[in-house]
Parts: structure tokens; sequence; C-alpha cells
């Protein structure tokens, strides 16, 4: 990958202008796992570092880390597909480029600050310029406008490279989309003394990213990634795309509800929270379905030969529409009725759903869409998967599920004797946080999590030599 | 039981509609349902008519 | 011409029917949001004189016993605001709530709070959640443990020295906290404590007089 933006096999700058953002992602991915390990051994060994690098302080960098490498590589992803959807050049592509090293040297500023300075007294200069202290919204005001530039620049050359090009279906849903993704993120930026109305605004960004906007993002990388990997009909995916438009938006929406169960808001969100959240797996079934079958449709029709221009782009792809139906549709249905939500709210349950979910849906598909990157700038018209590409998947996804399971029976242990047994409480929290089978959820959690941390080694070590293998290959 | 008494703090349009199982979603539901049997209609129209 | 012209396959179908729905969707959420937010907005102090139950009472709440009962026709537990009891020795004024409110708020956030403990439910689950900490039965221990006299002296010294007042393993760092910082914390948490949650969480500690006279979890 690092030699895929020196390479002269692209077309247009907007795909080496990708390829920057994917490079800046993967290294953000690995600082995100080493975040995540820091905080598991924490739960186990409450001395490590104490005092000095807290558990806060590893979880707030490793769901920044989260975060801003999947928006890394969502951006990469959309300059890499613009010109083969538009069929030009982006249009302000110096622009652009500048845009991507103000952004990362902004993100590099604001992950120092969370390192090393931390904390700041309770005083408005510290949400200026340390840390606003909202879950995943953390960055500092001084950055949220920044980005908020950066990203007006992005959808600038979004916007006027699709008005100047070749329309498609699959663009005329990105463009919308993009422009309510990044819209929402205003909603994240003001202070209030009202908890309620805080965490009221703070759902819109959270929820209405990853159960709406987010996952149409990923329905059309998707139609894209099958149309460009299988050859998959443009028409037919089309009209999927739409559908499940209609589905994620119809159901995602309102199914915002389901966080408005106990913040303080009227209790008729039970009920809209309950019905339109439960519809979200169905959009998530289809997106399955769509997958598979088209999958299963190209093989068939090109006979012995292998259909597929790029195995482990498919494969990840393939892993991303299980595990979103998985980790999205089914962990997220389990806690998204208000009378079981009344227990599981705010346990392990939810760090269960978090991971494979936000694993499943996103982290899968934009690594796929990394190795197409790799594909188009080694000019290879086939990528096989090598034996690195296989235990890189393998080892992610298997250690990334061991951690859902773990989690998912600590979030249980939690559920029946902190909150139903005990009902809550300082010392209900402590007593079902020391029960036996509770530590060793955890201490699986952790060996999963280095599992994982392995595949995540195999994966870079792959994706920096598999473009070179290709050349070679072709 | 099927009508229930109203039990929110405050009374307010939605409370209202919210008075018994499922009646607000299922209200909701079909507001936004039946518009799309109008569109399919029209679709059909436009497609066979031609 | 044909018959066998299918709508189920007509893009244009499901282009102008996602449009509604999203469309649709969108205007209901703000219908909503309105009723909410104006549901949600906090209440006077003439609220709280007159007895009118707000779901987010004002800051002026500080000076009220606040409990959490069940409520029969709601089903679940409920903030039950009592009589006037002094908070750190006084009553405040409105003013003076709001600017104490406001700078626990602000300090919960430049402390970064929410990455160890959840409130109202969200956050980090590495520590307890906070929703209800102000009427915790524990902080009847912690009075004596800490050498307090009332409850809010004892989260203070708590506050500002977690780490040697901790009673687990599992300790809450020194998050450098000044006193007057400390103080606000204690009136966002017992103004938290005073949301009206719906019912989260259920049946808080009841099961932990049981714990202490030696039940089943007693170590
Ligand atoms: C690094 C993680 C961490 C951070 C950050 C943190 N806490 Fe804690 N907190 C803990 C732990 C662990 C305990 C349990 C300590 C014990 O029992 O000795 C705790 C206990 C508490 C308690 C008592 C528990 C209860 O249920 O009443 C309160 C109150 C509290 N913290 C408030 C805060 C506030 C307010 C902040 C932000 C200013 C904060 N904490 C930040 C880890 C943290
Ligand atoms: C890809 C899509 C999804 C992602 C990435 C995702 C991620 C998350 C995360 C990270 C949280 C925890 C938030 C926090 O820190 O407080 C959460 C909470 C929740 N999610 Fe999802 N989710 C997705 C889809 C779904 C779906 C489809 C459902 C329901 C069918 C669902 C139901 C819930 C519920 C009910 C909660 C609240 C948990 C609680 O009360 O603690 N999620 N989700
Ligand atoms: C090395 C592997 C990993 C380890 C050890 C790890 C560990 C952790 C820990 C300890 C937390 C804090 C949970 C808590 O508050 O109790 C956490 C939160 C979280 N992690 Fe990970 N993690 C890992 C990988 C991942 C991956 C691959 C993803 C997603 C792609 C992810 C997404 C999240 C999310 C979304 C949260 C917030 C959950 C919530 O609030 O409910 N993590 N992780
Ligand atoms: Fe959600």
């Amino acid at each position: 990958m690092l030699t895929s933006i020196k390479n002269n096999n692209f077309k247009y700058e907007s795909q080496k202008l990708g390829m920057m953002y994917f490079r800046v992602a993967i290294v953000l991915f690995g600082a995100q796992l080493l975040m995540g390990l820091i905080a598991a051994i924490q739960f186990l060994v409450p001395g490590f570092l104490f005092e000095v690098f807290d558990f806060s302080v590893a979880r707030m960098v490793h769901i920044n880390a989260l975060v801003v490498w999947m928006l890394f590589a969502m951006i990469g992803s959309v300059y890499y597909m613009l010109p083969d959807e538009t069929g030009i050049e982006t249009v302000g592509i110096k622009l652009g480029k500048l845009a991507f090293w103000v952004l990362t040297a902004a993100i590099v500023v604001v992950v120092l600050v969370y390192i090393f300075i931390q904390i700041g007294p309770g005083k408005e200069s510290t949400i200026w310029l340390i840390n606003e202290g909202r879950e995943y919204l953390e960055a500092p005001r001084w950055a949220d406008i920044g980005i908020v530039v950066v990203i007006l620049i992005f959808y600038y050359n979004v916007f006027f490279t699709f008005i100047k090009g070749r329309k498609t279906g699959i663009m005329t849903v990105m463009v919308a989309n993009l422009l309510a993704l990044a819209g929402l993120y205003l909603a994240g930026m003001f202070f209030t003394d009202n908890i309620s109305i805080d965490q009221y605004w703070w759902w819109w960004v959270i929820h209405l990213w990853v159960e709406a906007t987010w996952e149409v993002f990923v329905g059309t990388l998707a139609a894209y990634a099958l149309v460009k990997i299988i050859g998959a009909k443009r028409e037919i995916v089309e009209m999927w795309l739409w559908i499940e438009v209609l589905m994620l938006f119809g159901s995602g929406i309102l199914g915002l509800g389901h966080h408005y169960f106990w913040i303080g808001t009227p209790e008729y969100w039970w009920e809209i929270g309950a019905l339109f959240s439960s519809l979200e797996p169905v959009p998530l079934v289809a997106m399955f379905v769509h997958v598979l079958y088209d999958w299963g449709k190209e093989q068939g029709e090109s006979g012995s030969k292998p259909a597929i221009t790029n195995t482990p782009a498919m494969a990840w792809i393939v892993t991303n529409a299980f595990g979103n139906f998985l980790g999205a549709g089914i962990w997220g249905f389990f806690h998204t009725l208000p009378q079981v939500n009344i227990y599981t709210h705010g346990t392990q349950f939810t760090a269960a759903h978090g991971h494979l979910a936000f694993f499943g849906a996103y982290a899968t598909i934009l690594i796929g869409m990394m190795y197409l990157g790799i594909q188009g700038s080694v000019g290879a018209k086939r990528m096989k998967a090598t034996f690195k590409s296989k235990m890189a998947i393998f080892l992610i996804t298997f250690g990334v599920l061991g951690m859902t399971v773990a989690l998912t029976i600590a979030g249980y242990e939690q559920v029946l004797i902190e909150r139903a047994e005990l009902g809550g409480g300082w010392d209900a929290f402590f007593t079902a946080q020391n029960l036996p089978w509770y530590v060793q959820a955890q201490v699986w959690r952790t060996i999963m999590g280095v599992v994982t941390f392995i595949g995540f080694v195999y994966l870079v070590w792959d994706l920096l030599t598999i473009g070179k293998q290709a050349q070679a290959e072709n | 039981m099927l009508f229930e008494k109203f039990t929110d703090v405050v009374p307010s349009f939605w409370g209202w509609l919210n008075q018994g199982p499922l009646t607000l979603t299922i209200f909701l539901h079909t507001i936004i349902i039946l518009p799309m049997i109008w569109l399919y209609f029209k679709e059909k129209k436009r497609l066979n008519g031609k | 011409m044909s018959q066998n012209q299918s709508v189920w396959t007509s893009i244009r179908f499901w282009r102008q029917s996602a449009a509604w729905v999203t469309g649709f969707a969108v205007i209901l959420l703000i219908l909503l949001t309105f009723d909410t937010i104006g549901q949600i907005t906090m209440g006077t102090d003439a609220d709280l004189k007159n007895g009118i139950t707000k779901r987010v009472p004002a800051p002026t709440v500080i000076n009220y016993h606040i409990d959490y009962k069940y409520d029969q026709k709601r089903g679940h537990e409920v903030p039950v605001i009592g009589k006037k009891e002094p908070f750190f020795g006084k009553e405040w004024s409105p003013k003076e709530a709001k600017e104490l409110l406001h700078l626990g708020k602000l300090t919960s956030q430049a402390k970064n709070c929410m990455n160890c403990h959840t409130l109202l439910g969200n956050g980090a689950y590495y520590a307890p959640d906070l929703t209800k900490a102000w009427i915790d039965p524990k902080w009847k221990d912690m009075i004596a443990m800490t050498g307090s006299k009332t409850k809010e002296e004892a989260m203070v010294k708590f506050l500002m020295d977690p780490s040697n007042n901790a009673t687990h393993g599992r300790r809450m760092p020194n998050l450098k906290i000044t006193k007057d910082e400390a103080m606000g914390l204690v009136a966002f948490l017992k103004h938290m404590s005073s949301i009206d949650t719906n019912g989260f969480p259920r049946g808080f500690s009841k099961g932990v007089e049981e714990f202490k006279a030696g039940g089943t979890y007693a170590h």
C-alpha cells in the first residue's frame, strides 16, 4: 500500500488521493486496537497504568481512532470510486489534497493532546482546546470546526464532480446521503447544562450516523463493489440500492427512539423506538441476501472460470454482509425492546453489540475497499487472496466474534446479577464485576483481542505486499 | 385494557396517540405505507399504459 | 404494452417510495423533537415551589430532598421531590444553583467522566452508573469512612481524592478536581437523580440490604 501511492497505474489523481486516506486509516486502526488492549487489561489489572494512562484515556482514544479511521476510509472510498462512476477526474483535486493534509495534521494534534494532556479544568477552554468529554464526540471544539471546513471541501468536490460527470444511480444516492451524514455532525457541536437535551442531540449524531447514513453509505459501496468485482448488472444493483434506502431510512430514522427510553424523554418513545428499530434488521437481511445472491449468480454464469476479479476484497464484502446482519441486526435486536433494554442498558451487553456491529457493518467493507484500491494501483486485472490475506480475515473475524461472545456472557451476568437481582448501584455493580464468570469472560475478551491484533498484523503485511505479487502474476 | 389511561407526565398529542398496545406505531406505519400503495398504482398505470 | 411489466422491478417506483418514506420519517422526527424538547427543557424555580412535576426540574432542585419511589399509576419508579433540605449547609438562589450546575456539567465533560461511567445509562462500563448516584445507599458508609457530616461533604471528599477513599481494587483515579468543581459535580449528580428516567434503573439498589446482611453474594 505504501508503494501504491507512488504507483502510476492510476488514470486519476482522485484515486491516488483515495489511497492516501486509506493509508492513514489503517494506521489509526492499529492505534485503535492497541488502545482497546490497554483498556481491556485495565479491567483485569486495575493498577495497570493507573493515574498515568487511565481507562478513560485509553477508551477515548480507542473509540475516537475508530470513528476517525472509518471516516478516513469512507472519504478515501468516495475519492476512489468517484472517477469510476462519473467518468471524469475529481474537480478540485488540489484543494482535496490540501484538505487531506490539514485533516491529518489536525487529527495528529488532537490525539497527542488526548494522550499527553488528557483532561483540563472545568472551564470552557477545556472544551475548546482539550476534549469535549462526550463519548465518540470528544474532539475539542476547534477541531470540530476544522473538521466541518474540511468536510465542506470534500463535499464540494463530490458534488461538483457529480454535476459535471455521468450521473449514475449509485452516485445520486451517495451525494444525497453524504449531505445528511455531514450535516448531522453539527447536532453534536454545542454545550448545554441539561444532560437530557445533551444526550438527545448526541444520539442524533451517533445513531443517525451508524444506523441510517453510514448504513446507506455501505449499501452504496457494496453496490459499486459488486459491479466492479463480479460484474453484477447495474440496473439490478441500483434497484436494490433504492429498496435498501427505503428500508434503512424508513426504519432507522425513527428507530432513533430506542435511545430515548431512559434519558428523561417522554414515554411515547418506548413504542416508537421499539417498533421502528425492530424493523431495522429487515434491510440488513435484504442486503445479506442481495450480496450472496449476486455472488452465487455471477459465479454460476461464468462457468469454470472464476468470475471474481479480486478475491480478498470479495471475501471482506461477504464478511460484511454476514457481520452487518449479525452484529447490527441480531445483536441490536437482542436489546432494542424497552422491556429488555431497561436491564441491558449500559452494560457489557451494549459493548458486545457495539463491537460486532462496528466491525461487521463497517470495518469489513472498508478493508475490502482498500484491497480494491491496491488492485487498481498496480493495474492488475485479477488479484488473488494470499496466505496472509486469509490469515488476516480469519484471525480478525474470529477474534472479534470471540470478543463479542465473551462480552455477551459478561453482559448476561451483569444484567442478571447487578441489574435484575440487586437493582443496580455502586455495590451491585462491583458485586457483578467480581463474579468469577464475569472475570473469566473479561479474560477471554482480552485473549480474543490479542488474536484480533495478530490478524491485524497479517492484514498490514498483506496490504503492503499483495500489490507487487498481483502485478508479478498478471 | 386495550385503551389504557394516560400515564405520562405531560399530556401531549403523541402521548395521546400512545394509549394502548401499539396504537401510535400502527398509526404511523399506516400513514407511511398508504401513499406507497398510491405510488404503486400510479407506476403500474405508467408502465402498462404506454 | 405488455401486462407483465412488474412495478416491483421498477427503479422509479422504488426511488419515489424511498423519497417519500425518508421525507416523511424526517418530518415526523422533527415534529417529535419539538414536542420532546419542550418536555425536557428544565423547569423553573416556581414549578418546584408550586409542586409542578417536570421531567427535568430547575437547578434549584438541589435545595430539596430527592427520593426514587414506585409509582402505581406509571408502573415504575419515579423521582419524588420532597421537603427542602440544606445543600452544603445553605439554600441556593436560582442564580447560584444555575451557576453551580453549569460548573458541574462542564467539569463532568472536562474530566471525561463518561469514558468510565455511564450517565443516564450512556457512556462506558468500567465504573458504576451515575444516574441515581446521589441516592445510592452506599454513601451512608462513605459518610463514616470519609469522616464527614453530610452526604454532599462525603461526595466532595471522595471526588477530590478517590484513589485514597477507594472501596474496591478497581479505583477511580485522582482527576485533580478542585473543591469548587467537586461541589459543582455533586450538584450535577443531585440534579441528574431528579430527572424522570421512566423507571431506569429499575428497583434501584433493592438487593443491597440483603447483600449487606450476608446474602447470596456477600464475601
Ligand atoms: C478512569 C475512570 C474513571 C473516571 C474518569 C471517573 N471515574 Fe468515578 N469511579 C471510577 C471507579 C473505578 C469508581 C469505583 C471506585 C471505588 O469503588 O472505589 C468510581 C466511583 C465513582 C463514584 C461513586 C460511585 C457511585 O455509584 O456513586 C462517583 C459518584 C463517581 N465515581 C463520580 C465520577 C465523576 C463525577 C467523574 C468525572 C469527574 C468520574 N467519576 C470520573 C472510575 C472513574
Ligand atoms: C451498523 C450498525 C450499528 C452500529 C455500528 C451500532 C453500534 C452501537 C453502539 C456503539 C452502541 C453503544 C453506544 C454507546 O456507547 O452508548 C449501540 C447501542 C445500541 N444499539 Fe446499535 N448499532 C448498530 C445497529 C443497531 C441496530 C440495527 C439495532 C436494533 C435493532 C441497534 C440497537 C441498539 C440499542 C438498543 C442500543 C442501546 C444500548 C443500550 O441501551 O445501552 N443497533 N449501537
Ligand atoms: C484488540 C481488540 C479490541 C479490544 C481489546 C477492545 C477493547 C475495548 C474496551 C475495553 C472497550 C471499553 C468497553 C467498556 O466501556 O467497558 C471498548 C469499547 C469499544 N470498542 Fe473495542 N476493542 C477491540 C477492538 C475493537 C474493534 C475491532 C472495534 C470495531 C471495529 C471496536 C469498537 C469499540 C466500540 C464501538 C466501543 C464502545 C462500545 C460501547 O460504548 O458500547 N473495538 N473496546
Ligand atoms: Fe441506535
